[in-house]
Formats: structure tokens, C-alpha cells, sequence
């Protein structure tokens, strides 16, 4: 069986009340998911948080997916909502986390200079050209899928994703070959 | 076939994005999600029987004054029936994967 195809039976199991299915489905996408939002949050752990989150909220909401859906793209963009409506809450204590942020930087492995650029670089864009830019040039997306899965139209995405790579390939020292 | 408009950098930005990426198993992380997901739907469980609880206790009480008579009544012909109801419902519940959801009949 491929592997869109035992998405499917797992997605139709697990729309029939099946939890074993579901735990299938966790199991095949927690990785794709939680790297998402990693390099859209910056913070692992918060990823790690917000990725449960969107594990709980697909539950609920199995039954609304569609049949032959991309569950990844459908994850991603759920993961995505949680990250924005976590950074709209948190808004209020940016002040006291930017002090906390100094004494503690974001939970991950050590960092080499190139990678703390990138994540620097990552960090200044704006929270819908991450998103863009974490999807269509980390994760392997088709512009289609990302615009698929934030609800944005297609040539933004595209803009997105040009305007993060030009970006993050400044920082990195390399040209940027279609500009 | 290679995409020309890739660069050496485009590879090495991926490279790097490579890092973020979580083992491709982790029980620990599978887990902690199935508990919350079982807690969720314990808490509903509990929400629906208090409910069916609370909507029971309404109807007799609205009913009471008219059941009364007649239950008082027929008490003595009742009793056995009402017994061998409890036990029925005693043993479908556990036999349903001790949900009372499915054995109401509500869920699949």
C-alpha cells in the first residue's frame, strides 16, 4: 500500500472512532510536524507544546477532513493557526519574555555560527513568510500545498518564499541566483 | 534533473534546517499525546453522564407528582422488572468497552 493511500485507511479508522488509528497517524506525522514548528517558533519546547496541541485539536476534528487530503499539509496548517494565536496571547508579555529570553536562550541543540544565523534570520521575518519559508524550502511543500494549508492565496506564498530565501541567503553569503 | 536556480547556499540553508528535525519515531512524544487524548475523552464521558444525570433527575422530579400513584401502585409487579433492568445495565456497560456513550447506542 502507499503511503497516501494507508493515510487514507488510517484517516477513514480513525474517523470511525478508532484510537489505534489514530496513534498511527501521530506516529507518521509527529516528526514532519513538530520540525515545522521548530523552525517557525524557534523554541523546541514550545514547538513540542503547540504540537500536542495540534494533535488534540485533528482529533476532534478527523471528521472534517476530507477524503485523498494531504494530513500533512491539513496538520501543518492547524500547527500553524495554534502558533499564531499562542504568539497574538503572548503579545502582552513580550516585554518580561524578552528579559527571560536574554538569561535563557531557546531550548535546542548547541549551535554552530551559520545555524544561530539562520535561526537569527528566521526570527526577524515575518510570522507568515517563516511559515512560508518553513514549509516550501525546509519541508520539500509545493507552493501549492503551503497555500493549501495557511488558507493564503498562491502568489503570496510565492512571494513569501522568494523574499525569505533572498533573505536568509544574504545572511548565509550566498547569491541569490534568481533575483 | 538539478534545479538551476538552486545554489550552493540553498544547499547548505537546507543542510542546516536539517538539524531542526526530530527523530522520525518517539514513543515519548506519541504518548504523552494518546494520555491527552484519553483524558479528553474521559472528561466528555463524564460531561455527557452528567448531563443524562442531571436531565433524568429534572423529568422525575417534573413527573413525580403524576408517576407517584401509579408507581406507588404497581411497586410490588415493578420491583423485579426494575431489578433485572439494573442488572442489564450493569452488565452492558462494561461488555461495551465500559463507555456509556456506545452503550447508549450514541457513538459507533
Amino acid at each position: 500500500m502507499s503511503l497516501e493511500g494507508l493515510d487514507l485507511a488510517m484517516v477513514e479508522a480513525a474517523q470511525a472512532g478508532s484510537t489505534s488509528a489514530f496513534a498511527r497517524l501521530v506516529d507518521r506525522h509527529q516528526q514532519p510536524l513538530r520540525a515545522f514548528l521548530r523552525r517557525t517558533c524557534g523554541d523546541w519546547a514550545m514547538a513540542d507544546d503547540l504540537a500536542q496541541e495540534t494533535f488534540l485539536t485533528a482529533w476532534s476534528r478527523i471528521g472534517a477532513l476530507k477524503a485523498g487530503a494531504s494530513v500533512r499539509a491539513w496538520l501543518c496548517g492547524i500547527g500553524y493557526n495554534k502558533h499564531l494565536t499562542a504568539l497574538r496571547s503572548r503579545g502582552r508579555e513580550r516585554a518580561r519574555e524578552r528579559t527571560y529570553a536574554a538569561e535563557n536562550p531557546p531550548s535546542g541543540p548547541s549551535m554552530t555560527g551559520e545555524r544561530l544565523a539562520l535561526e537569527a534570520a528566521m526570527a526577524e521575518l515575518p510570522p507568515d513568510q517563516r511559515a512560508c519559508v518553513a514549509l516550501c524550502l525546509a519541508a520539500d511543500f509545493s507552493h501549492a500545498e503551503a497555500a493549501d494549508a495557511f488558507g493564503l492565496p498562491l502568489g503570496t506564498v510565492k512571494s513569501h518564499v522568494a523574499r525569505g530565501r533572498a533573505r536568509l541567503l544574504q545572511v548565509l553569503g550566498g547569491s541569490d541566483a534568481r533575483s | 534533473m538539478p534545479d538551476p536556480d538552486k545554489t550552493d547556499a540553498d544547499d547548505r540553508m537546507k543542510a542546516l534546517f536539517a538539524q531542526d528535525q526530530p527523530p522520525a519515531r518517539d514513543p515519548l512524544f506519541s504518548a504523552a499525546v494518546m494520555v491527552r487524548i484519553a483524558r479528553r475523552r474521559f472528561q466528555a464521558d463524564v460531561a455527557m453522564l452528567a448531563c443524562v444525570t442531571g436531565v433524568g433527575g429534572l423529568v422525575l422530579w417534573g413527573l413525580w407528582p403524576t408517576l407517584s400513584p401509579t408507581l406507588i401502585a404497581l411497586s410490588q409487579g415493578l420491583a423485579p422488572v426494575a431489578a433485572c433492568l439494573t442488572l442489564a445495565a450493569i452488565v452492558t456497560v462494561p461488555l461495551m468497552g465500559g463507555r456509556p456513550g456506545a452503550a447508549l447506542g450514541l457513538e459507533s
